[in-house]
């Protein structure tokens, strides 16, 4: 099969898979569901800046706090739609992803994922010490109108099943074109070697810079959705640095800089952390434990993730194949 | 006024020594491996366990817990450079060095949580007789932690410093710091230094932590602001300097307590971290310039 037949071929099966919970009964079991193709769209909006670009982002949080937090205000404050909302927060994400990434995008090394770490920490300070305008710890609460899509809520799980869906459409989507476009090019040039890209006239503190804000405001945007889809914010739920961890772990175990691993590792991971949760009685800490101990066995032993284990044994045992592809 | 500002930038000075130390081991490890270590901070929480443990269960003084705890650091950063780390360093020694990051990360966040299982998410403190107690000197009042924390802080620092440059082992180190392959064609083993580095840098590390436990309350998450404060302060006194991570420590020592003074206390963290970013902007490779790159 031809690379685009494949991607269409997994693609339609993909889709398929969508359906199927749609016939789930209980608005539970679809929460849950949404809940997980959500941090599956948030996995893949990360692997924009971290997995294609190489970049380790430890703050994500602070981008889905914005996206949640924008939309919310300009709802309840202003009463405009949060469907705008979520474009005023991509803007605004993009923004700061833009304030963090130029400083250290001219150096090397950690010093990206530092500053990630320590904007995303800066800003939940601000917000819990916002008592007025953002309701500092407690939050905010999004105005109920019950059955509002124009004002993105419903009181329907499916309402916002499809819209999640829609949305890793549209991240999966971006991922595989940004792939096989010329930033992309650029982006895994500047990953795999920055003197050799440098060398060939790359722009590399411009391409990491778009790649940091792209990723940033499909971020926000996966923000405005949690906002409308649990209707309540608070810095310690949207923008806390687990939230920012758990991001990049499913990210990377899934398989980081491909398409459908981050997807692949949200939906081992979220499941994996529900069982553990139970199987475990509800230790506290239990499920963030799990979490550090799969990225260090991804590291050790496969760091390319789950998505290239899978690959490898669909070779070995699936039709013989002359070149062993990538 | 002047006695309270006074006070505050003694006692800045005071605890800026100990978050030099704090950042001393990160900035070893980074000067001569080239790389970041984001688990520093829940390995300063481990020590400060050790020192409670040490302490509480075998009635060790905090102070005699100190050499004991820089021991049993040792012997854990050894054996995670050894057996954890090398194998991904040796993989990526050209490139930018994401694995060891990530693993790092991997290691804080299963670390933190081991301790929130194992130890309890509540805050424990050191007792002891000596702690509570205070001394004065020139007018202004010091306890006795801070006292010990600001004169075996620098007492580590200085010892450190005449190890790096007067011992074998020390030039060896810092050879394969400055060359890798110049290193090793002269006869030093590089991976046997980077294990003695990384070890070096948790034994100071534990012993800041076990000088920190005393002063203040341990909790699984006691590292992550201690360990972020200790990357601002690397990065403030230039990365891989030593002398840079003990005046680092003393700027941001003072800024948290002159700060506090004049802001409510969440502000000065917020101080701290905007002066890390503009330090970024402006200033890359430290504000004192002592050593490049």
């Amino acid at each position: 099969m031809t690379p685009l037949a494949r991607g269409g071929a997994v693609g339609a099966a993909l889709v398929a898979a969508m359906v199927v919970p749609l016939a789930t009964p209980s608005p539970y079991a679809l929460s849950i569901v949404t809940l997980t193709l959500l941090y599956g769209y948030l996995a893949l909006s990360w692997n924009i800046i971290g997995g294609i670009g190489g970049q380790l982002s430890l703050g994500h949080a602070a981008y889905f706090g914005i996206g949640g937090y924008a939309s919310t205000l300009l709802f309840v404050q202003f009463g405009v739609s949060p469907w705008f909302g979520m474009f005023a927060g991509a803007a605004l994400a993009a923004l700061a992803a833009a304030l963090i990434g130029y400083p250290c995008f001219r150096l090397r090394g950690a010093y990206f994922a530092l500053a990630t770490l320590a904007a995303a920490m800066i800003l939940k300070i601000a917000v819990e010490n916002s008592h007025g305008l953002l309701g500092g710890p407690r939050g905010l609460e999004v105005t109920l109108l019950r059955d509002a899509p124009l004002q993105f809520q419903h009181t329907r799980k499916e309402f916002y099943y499809a819209v999640v869906v829609v949305m890793l459409t549209i991240a999966l989507s971006i991922n595989y074109l940004l792939l096989r476009s010329r930033l992309g090019f650029h982006l895994v040039a500047i990953r795999n070697d920055q003197d050799a890209a440098l060398a060939l006239g790359i722009d590399i503190t411009r391409s990491k810079l778009a790649a940091a804000m792209l990723s940033a405001a499909l971020t926000a945007a996966g923000g405005t959705f949690y906002a409308q889809f649990v209707m309540f914010i608070s810095p310690d739920k949207v923008l806390s640095a687990n939230l920012s961890v758990q991001i990049a772990v499913m990210c990377i175990v899934g398989g980081r800089g491909t398409v459908f691993g981050p997807l692949l590792g949200a939906l081992l991971l979220l499941p994996a952390e529900e069982i553990a949760r139970r199987a475990l009685g509800g230790i506290v800490g239990a499920d963030m434990m799990l979490y550090g101990l799969l990225l260090m066995i991804v590291m050790r032993r496969e760091p390319r993730g789950v998505q290239r284990i899978l690959r490898d044994l669909w070779n070995r045992t699936g039709a013989p194949r002359s070149v062993n592809a990538g | 006024m002047i006695d309270v500002f006074a006070q505050a930038l003694a006692d800045g000075v005071a605890s800026g020594a100990l978050y030099g130390l704090i950042a001393l081991g990160l900035s070893l490890q980074f000067g001569v491996m080239k790389i970041i270590n984001f688990a520093h901070g829940s390995l300063l929480m481990v020590a400060m366990y050790i020192s409670l443990w040490a302490s509480r269960y075998l009635g060790a003084h905090s102070l005699v817990a100190v050499p004991l705890v820089a021991v049993v650091m040792f012997v854990l950063g050894f054996a995670i450079q050894r057996w954890l780390l090398e194998d991904i360093y040796r993989k990526e020694a050209t490139r930018e060095p994401m694995g060891i990051l990530i693993f790092t990360t991997g290691l804080w966040i299963f670390l933190d949580n081991l301790f929130l299982v194992i130890a309890g998410p509540d805050y424990q403190v050191i007792k002891g007789d000596w702690i509570g107690r205070t001394t004065s000197v020139g007018g202004l009042m010091f306890g006795y932690p801070q006292v010990a924390g600001f004169v075996f802080s620098t007492l580590t620092t200085v010892a450190l410093v005449v190890f790096l440059r007067h011992t074998r082992l020390g030039r060896n180190i810092r050879a394969a710091g400055q060359d890798r392959e110049a290193a090793s064609v002269l006869g030093i083993d590089s991976a046997r230094v980077y294990q003695v580095s990384f070890a070096i840098g948790l034994a100071v590390l534990g012993i800041a932590g076990a000088l920190l436990a005393p002063m203040y309350p341990v909790n699984p998450f006691v590292g992550d602001i201690f360990g972020l404060r200790a990357f601002v302060i690397v990065v403030l006194g230039g990365i891989g300097s030593i002398g840079g991570a003990f005046w680092g420590g003393i700027l941001v020592g003072v800024i948290e307590s002159v700060g506090a003074q004049l802001l409510p206390a969440t502000f000065s963290e917020i101080l701290i971290f905007g002066i890390f970013l503009a330090v970024l902007y402006f200033r890359p490779t430290g504000l004192f310039g002592l050593e490049k790159e």
